[in-house]
């Protein structure tokens, strides 16, 4: 497939690169750790109180930090730059260059960034995970890793999609450039089960912003809380945004070029 | 008749935005939210043309006469209100990736390169994404890089190029899969008199070796004398004139320049009253250069070899450079009017018209 | 000197009532921290019987409503802006002017809180039909909490103003700035009340002077406090002013000195 091909002659260039600034690498060590720290005292601190929240232990609770800290560092690493560059080349006329070339603009606009130290993010979180695991004593079977492993692809395209909507939509329509710091408040709110929140919320988290599905659903299929239901859902709900993804997008290529509808 | 095989042709393209109208004021904004008035803007009016294969044609005009909007069409970055166009028999504006994979795109002031790389490594992104054969890739980069002189900025990254070294990797980088159409917007814009001049000569080079068709706008007018034997200009988004560089004066200059020189002392230039012919632009030693209007030209020679003691009489059309820069500023003082709308953002370079018509 | 807070604070009000969608999505984005904690420790009431640390369901709820409006007021200069202030030139000619550039900051800062309680008032509406809150308040603790709010908002402005000056001497900011916001988020009442932490770490806190700039003014209002602990508090946040006072009046010149001695 074309586009993996074009992911890995980007990401290659750019991993190159930024190996050569090996202090970022201490730089973004030393950030991860504080997020770290600060999310298990914030842990901590509640089970200081209480021994379940919401029906759900102390290291399922972990299990869901790490995979939140883990899902982060892939939307910080692949989603977010590539969909900054997108804004910043609309806003230069760049993008002009992007439609000039043999090959689907979506694709290329979504994969021409990495940030490679990011990557210390996914890899504190799945070590995070990993304590979790253990702590879990071994419910977790060959299955449920690989069924989280589905829930985890489906969710980084559901945010993925949600990030490509918001860029080409929001920011062609109304030009709002705040909108990765609204994104990152709205998701913390993954660092905790989606079912603690109110309906009202959990119902936004769950279809607004689909950080239940990048966050809590591949914890669920960790613990073994996971029902064929839900895993239909996430399904259904990366398909769909992706659909709808890809039709914003052409949406939006057509107004860029004029075509009016 | 119509060749079935031109490289690039419009026939009646047209370009109208619909702009939204807004006042000044408070008001006028909160009304805009509720209900925004549009306005039609027409950028190009129905604009036909034909390029063959191997032309290099200068695409000329003043700010927002529609140069841009045009070639936008043809890049197949807008669709057009009306009319048609083929690049190399292809729909431009349908993006077909037979075509994509034959043009490029340079636009001046606008780099596509990654900022922290060195070129080097865009120009291999380009490869991926052009999806070339590595030999060949590597044969066509390095008679690039050559052709244009840059071995050892390559490896450097790009943004501590300067910008005319920025704009010659940004070349490479748009020729890399050997494009048969180029559309080359401004792309001298804002670079010094050496930088221009190589890329004028690497355009030109290009041409010769690929026979690839160059459409050019540009504001300085050494590119286009340069590289183009025939212009296209246009005004208010309508064609004004398509034909030789040269036939341009024949157009567009109302006067022409009379060199007389006269026979004898050098005080006889001082007892002629010059101003009975025309206007005195230059005078140096036996020989004195005047401007008469067009159409009484050969009136005027005739009566000054019968008048005058004349050892030699040269009849010209201005300079090239002087007639576009009349056009250009005749045109700029109606646009800044407030009519069309596509490039009025880019500065202008255009030089006020050089020697005085009036 | 009066006048130049005055055009300061013009000046901002003006600039912030321009930029007020930008604004307003700001504030919203910061909503989604304090609704995650309330949500948090709401469920930790519910499970343990009603209360959390002395907190109820409703208590939670008042304190961070308050917090989003104690988080905004806390909002003054970051340190990262000295950086900038000092590449730019920008500080070169600040220093040509005959007054210390401190007031013209703080001017401009308390201009934008006044924009900033306007916005906060439609939020904490919806916030409070959102999450009922239970306030216990009486006339004095509303006028105290008038007083102890902008008292926090110095407090952190002359603490984050001092923080910058770090810049002055290393270019490796971030680590150190990264570590004082950790502390500050668990020692000022940010991520949780203090009397939920651990009693050690709550004794920790009392040396620290974020508590003042941030859990006090919001337990005041919310009514948690008696008259005696509301005018300790308000004495608190005079005496980490006048710290904050005298480490400018110690450290200013210096970094002058320094910035003028490595040039700008």
């Amino acid at each position: 497939m074309s586009i993996f091909r074009l992911a890995a002659a980007h990401w290659r260039v750019n991993a190159l690169n930024e190996l050569q600034y090996r202090v970022n690498l201490v730089v973004q060590l030393f950030q991860s750790l504080i997020a770290l720290a600060t999310g298990l005292i914030g842990l901590s601190l509640v089970f200081r109180q209480t021994d379940d929240l919401a029906g759900w232990s102390r290291p399922e609770l972990l299990a869901v930090m790490g995979v939140h800290l883990l899902m982060g560092g892939i939307i910080q690493a692949v989603v977010q730059p590539n969909m900054q560059r997108l804004m910043g080349d609309v806003q230069n006329g760049l993008f002009d260059y992007s439609l000039v070339k043999p090959v689907d603009a979506q694709a290329l606009s979504s994969v021409r960034e990495l940030r490679i130290w990011q990557v210390v993010d996914v890899l504190v979180g799945a070590a995070v995970l990993a304590v979790a695991v253990v702590q879990l004593d071994a419910r977790v079977g060959v299955g449920q890793a690989l069924w989280f492993v589905v829930a985890l692809v489906l969710g980084a395209l559901s945010i993925y999609s949600f990030w490509l909507i918001l860029t080409t939509g929001v920011f062609w329509i109304i030009r709002i450039e705040n909108i990765v710091e609204l994104f990152q408040g709205v998701y913390q709110a993954g660092r905790w089960p989606v079912g603690i929140y109110p309906p009202w919320l959990r119902g936004g988290l769950t279809f607004l912003v689909p950080v239940a599905f990048a966050v809590t659903v591949p914890s669920e299929a960790m613990t073994g809380r996971l029902t064929p239901q839900t895993m239909a859902l996430a399904f259904g709900v990366a398909v769909g945004l992706m659909a709808v993804a890809r039709g914003v997008w052409r949406l939006g290529v057509r107004r860029y070029g004029g075509a009016s509808a | 008749m119509i060749d079935p095989h031109p490289a690039v042709w419009a026939r009646d393209l047209a370009k109208t935005f619909r702009v939204p109208e807004r006042e000044a004021g408070v008001l006028a904004a909160v009304k805009s939210l509720v209900h925004r008035r549009m306005k039609d803007v027409a950028a190009v009016k129905g604009v036909t043309f034909r390029l063959e294969p191997g032309e290099v044609v200068g695409f000329l005009g003043p700010n927002g006469a529609g140069k841009t909007t045009t070639l936008k069409m043809l890049a197949g970055l807008l669709h057009p209100t009306a009319g048609q166009a083929a690049v190399l028999g292809h729909v431009p504006w349908k993006r077909e990736r037979a075509l994509l994979s034959r043009i490029t795109l340079v636009m001046g002031n606008r780099n596509q390169m990654q900022w922290d790389l060195p070129a080097l490594d865009s120009f291999a992104l380009n490869a991926a994404i052009y999806r070339l054969p590595p030999a060949e890739f590597a044969r066509t980069r390095d008679e690039l890089i050559d052709l244009m002189g840059v071995g050892e900025l390559v490896t450097k990254p790009v943004r501590n190029l300067s910008l005319g070294e920025r704009m010659k990797m940004e070349f490479i980088a748009s020729l890399l899969h050997r494009p048969q159409v180029l559309f080359l917007d401004e792309p001298t814009i804002g670079l010094d008199v050496t930088a221009q001049r190589t890329l004028r000569q690497f355009v030109a080079e290009y041409n010769r070796r690929t026979g690839a068709t160059v459409l050019l706008t540009s504001h300085y007018m050494a590119d286009v004398t340069a590289l183009c034997r025939r212009v296209i200009v246009i005004h208010h988004g309508s064609l004004l004139y398509d034909g030789d560089l040269a036939g341009l004066g024949e157009q567009f200059a109302a006067y022409k320049t009379l060199g007389v020189t006269l026979d004898g002392a050098d005080g006889a230039v001082a007892g002629v009253d010059w101003a009975a012919f025309g206007e005195v632009v230059a005078t140096d030693g036996a020989k004195v250069t005047i401007q008469v209007p067009r159409a009484s030209a050969s009136a005027v020679a005739a009566r000054v070899l019968s008048e005058l003691q004349v050892a030699d009489l040269t009849i010209e059309d201005p300079p090239i450079d002087e007639v576009i820069a009349r056009v250009f500023a005749a045109g700029a003082a109606t646009a800044a009017a407030g009519t069309d709308g596509d490039d009025v953002a880019t500065p202008s370079v255009v030089e006020p018209a050089a020697t005085s018509t009036a | 000197m009066l006048r130049l807070y005055a055009g300061a604070a013009r000046m901002s009000i003006l600039d912030q009532l321009q930029y007020r969608t930008a604004n307003y999505l700001y504030m919203i984005g910061m909503i989604a921290e304090p609704v995650i904690y309330l949500v948090v420790w709401s469920t930790v009431a519910d499970s343990e019987g009603g209360t959390v640390g002395g907190y109820s369901a409703g208590a939670l709820a008042a304190y961070y409503i308050v917090w989003t409006l104690v988080r905004n007021m806390n909002i003054v200069l970051t340190p990262y802006a000295w950086e900038w202030r000092i590449k730019d030139g920008q500080l070169s000619g600040e220093l040509l002017k005959p007054i210390h550039p401190i007031h013209r900051d703080l001017g401009g800062f308390a201009g934008w809180k006044i924009v900033t309680i306007l916005y906060w008032l439609p939020i904490a509406a919806i916030l409070v039909w959102l999450f009922p809150p239970a306030f216990s308040t009486d006339t004095f603790s509303v006028l105290a909490f008038v007083v102890a709010l902008w008292g926090g908002f110095l407090v952190r402005f002359m603490l984050l103003w001092a923080l910058g000056l770090v810049t002055f001497w290393t270019t490796r900011v971030g680590a150190i700035f990264d570590v004082f916001f950790t502390v500050e988020l668990l020692a000022s009442g940010r991520l949780v009340p203090l009397s939920l932490m651990p009693p050690w770490a709550q004794a920790a806190a009392d040396w620290l002077p974020f508590q003042w700039a941030f859990q006090f003014p919001i337990e005041t209002l919310i009514g948690r406090l008696s008259r005696a602990e509301i005018l300790r508090g308000l004495g608190m946040q005079a005496f980490w002013t006048l710290v904050g006072v005298g480490i400018l009046t110690l450290v200013w010149p210096m970094a002058v000195k320094r910035y003028s001695a490595v040039g700008g």
